[in-house]
């Protein structure tokens, strides 16, 4: 009887073994390559190979192309998901549809309509080039396809949490005189803080490894629209595989202090609470 | 007139919530908007505070048209269904709330909130969150946070519904003391005809989104003007025919005839029946103990009705023949409903 409120023990035991042989094989190992192959050829070549010019200048570029994306999504994203969920109108649920497409279409095809798009076969080109925006193959189309392919992350966590909260305590605080900002700042912010904090966290690992979409925008220029994703695959087809692992561990190490920045808030967050 | 509405008119889509809706209110009085659900109280009250705008019709308050002054500068204090209270603040922010927005001195603000605390008796618990209060306890919150910036008029949607039934006793007495003693003038929309009854000074009926009665409690009870009014309060039953019950006087075009338990009166055959006269025969199908008193359902003429024995009564069986006496009959005719007496009760009088 005991067993129908903890659960089996066996399913229990059997549960933790799957998931950590999964983790094991699917995380950490990986992981465990990329740093080991990155130091097989001593400290010294790692080190070199983490401070090429072309691997600072990848790595300014993601840096950039990332904080852009947060940033533009963090407004857009509260935006969407406030109108979405505070408003009636028509429309809304072909809105909500059309912010799910840079999920849901693959990320290469993203880049080739961009190309498309602001390319030289494109209508608009003689304009953008009048004004002398370039965008297809320069840093400004890597920061549009970033900003793309991370389009829903943060909308998309905001959007169930401010659902299940509805609308009277926002009421309450408008009846009681209570500005917009104030609002937001008081009743809604608090409410969505630890989604909007996993919303910006996923959005920036999506953008800081978004390849397809930059890779076609891109053009591949060395030190000018090179990202690290794209630098690794080039040290990688030019058979330097161990500059290429030197670099990819940047990016690990990129990961692992966005989800340590994370965790800190977080914990500090839940005891003040 | 301290809250007046004029010719009122809001749609939803196809539904109608409030057609043509007047009505007025006097200063200091506690006012219970009463109907079924979907009736229209809710939206009623909300146009009232801002939340909703009427379609056409003007809302006055303090002699003041406010159709276009915004929910926040109303000077309204709204207590919401589920109180909405801030989640993610203590007891005292949240009934601080109003008084910062308004950027008052934060030294009257401590005075105001603490002055609150202790009148809504949670002394102690200023620095809890909702989450950790009772139902009971975040009603008294939400009233508080209400009435921090002293608003004028003090609107309350459905202030009891998510309470259970002990404390929700308490609570309407605790309520209308409060309010009484504030003199605040109040609305509160509730489906509960007895706390309409128990709580409101006048009550307003609404039905189908339009006001169907205004009244005291005593007058709406005893002498309700519509069909809906006679059929909405206590536990009516419906007679198919009654004219089979003896002296009555007959009315063209009757729909509807109603009776409330406290009208019926059932006797064993063999128990002293001072109208014996006029009794009809009927047959108990039901007997029901309530605890103060005993339902007992009885066929009688082709109808079922419910009456209602005391306890110190001697106890009726079901499959009993029991003589049933009418003091009263409401019948309805068309929109209109009147009160007819049983005429054998006047003659006994005489005779007496």
């Amino acid at each position: 009887m005991d067993n129908d409120k903890k659960g089996n023990p066996i399913v229990k035991w059997l549960l933790i073994a799957l998931s950590f042989i999964f983790v094991v094989l699917f995380l950490v190992l990986p992981l465990v390559t990329v740093i080991t192959q990155s130091l097989r050829s001593g400290f010294e070549t790692y080190k070199k190979a983490v401070t090429d010019s072309y691997t600072v200048k990848a790595t300014v570029l993601t840096i950039e192309a990332t904080v852009s994306a947060v940033a533009f999504n963090t407004i857009f994203g509260i935006f969407a998901a406030w109108l979405i969920t505070k408003f009636k109108f028509k429309g809304k649920k072909f809105l909500t549809a059309l912010i799910d497409v840079p999920v849901t279409i693959s990320p290469v095809i993203a880049g080739l309509i961009f190309l498309l798009t602001f390319g030289r076969q494109s209508v608009i080109y003689p304009y953008l080039q009048s004004m002398g925006l370039k965008i297809v193959f320069a840093v400004p189309g890597v920061v549009l396809a970033t900003i793309f392919v991370t389009f829903p992350f943060i909308s998309r966590e905001l959007i169930p949490v401010l659902e299940t909260q509805g609308t009277d305590e926002e009421e309450a605080a408008a009846l009681m005189g209570a500005k917009g900002f104030t609002i937001f700042r008081r009743i809604t912010f608090p409410h969505i803080k630890w989604a909007f904090l996993y919303g910006i966290v996923l959005c920036t690992a999506r953008a800081m490894g978004e390849f397809g979409a930059v890779s076609v925008l891109s053009g591949h220029l060395r030190g000018k629209t090179n990202t690290l994703p794209l630098h690794v695959e080039i040290l990688f087809n030019e058979f330097q595989y161990v500059p290429a692992f030197a670099v990819s561990s940047i990016l690990v190490m990129m990961a692992v202090i966005v989800l340590a920045i994370r965790s800190i808030l977080e914990y500090r967050g839940k005891k003040a609470e | 007139m301290y809250v007046e509405l004029k010719n009122i008119n809001k749609s939803f889509g196809d539904f109608k919530a409030s057609d043509n809706v007047s009505f007025e209110i006097e200063k200091g009085t506690l006012v219970g908007l009463l109907g079924p659900s979907g009736s229209g109280k809710t939206t009623i009250l909300r146009m009232i505070a801002g939340l909703e705008t009427p379609d056409s019709g003007d809302i006055i308050i303090n002699g003041k048209r406010v159709n276009d002054v915004p929910a926040g500068k109303r000077g309204i204090g709204f207590v919401f269904q589920n109180y909405a209270l801030f989640r993610y603040m203590t007891v005292y922010d949240n009934i601080a709330f109003g008084l910062t927005v308004q950027k008052v001195d934060k030294r009257k603000i401590d005075k105001r909130v603490n002055e609150l605390i202790e009148l809504i008796g949670l002394k102690g618990l200023e620095k809890r969150y909702p989450s950790q209060l009772s139902g009971g306890q975040r009603q008294r919150v939400a009233f508080a946070r209400a009435l921090a910036p002293n608003p004028q008029l003090l609107l309350l949607d459905e202030p009891f519904a998510a309470i259970d039934a002990k404390v929700r006793q308490e609570l309407r007495t605790w309520l209308k003391d409060m309010i009484q003693k504030l003199g605040v003038t109040s609305i509160f929309v509730t489906h509960d005809q007895d706390e309409a009854i128990e709580v409101a000074d006048t009550i307003i009926i609404t039905n189908k989104g339009k006001i169907e009665q205004v009244g005291t409690p005593r007058e709406i009870y005893t002498l309700p003007k519509t069909a809906f009014s006679c059929s909405f309060f206590g536990n009516a039953s419906y007679l198919n025919n009654y004219e089979k019950f003896l002296s009555f006087d007959k009315i063209e075009g009757v729909e509807k005839a109603i009776v409330r338990p406290e009208f019926i009166k059932i006797t064993k055959k063999d128990e002293f029946q001072k109208y014996v006269a006029s009794v009809s025969e009927g047959v108990v199908e039901q007997v029901m103990f309530r605890g103060d008193t005993t339902e007992v359902i009885v066929r009688v003429n082709d109808s079922v009705i419910v009456a209602k024995r005391g306890l110190d009564e001697p106890t009726i069986d079901v499959g009993e023949k029991v003589n049933v006496f009418i003091y009263r009959i409401f019948v309805t005719v068309g929109d209109n409903a009147y009160l007819l007496e049983n005429k054998n009760l006047n003659e006994s009088s005489v005779v007496i």
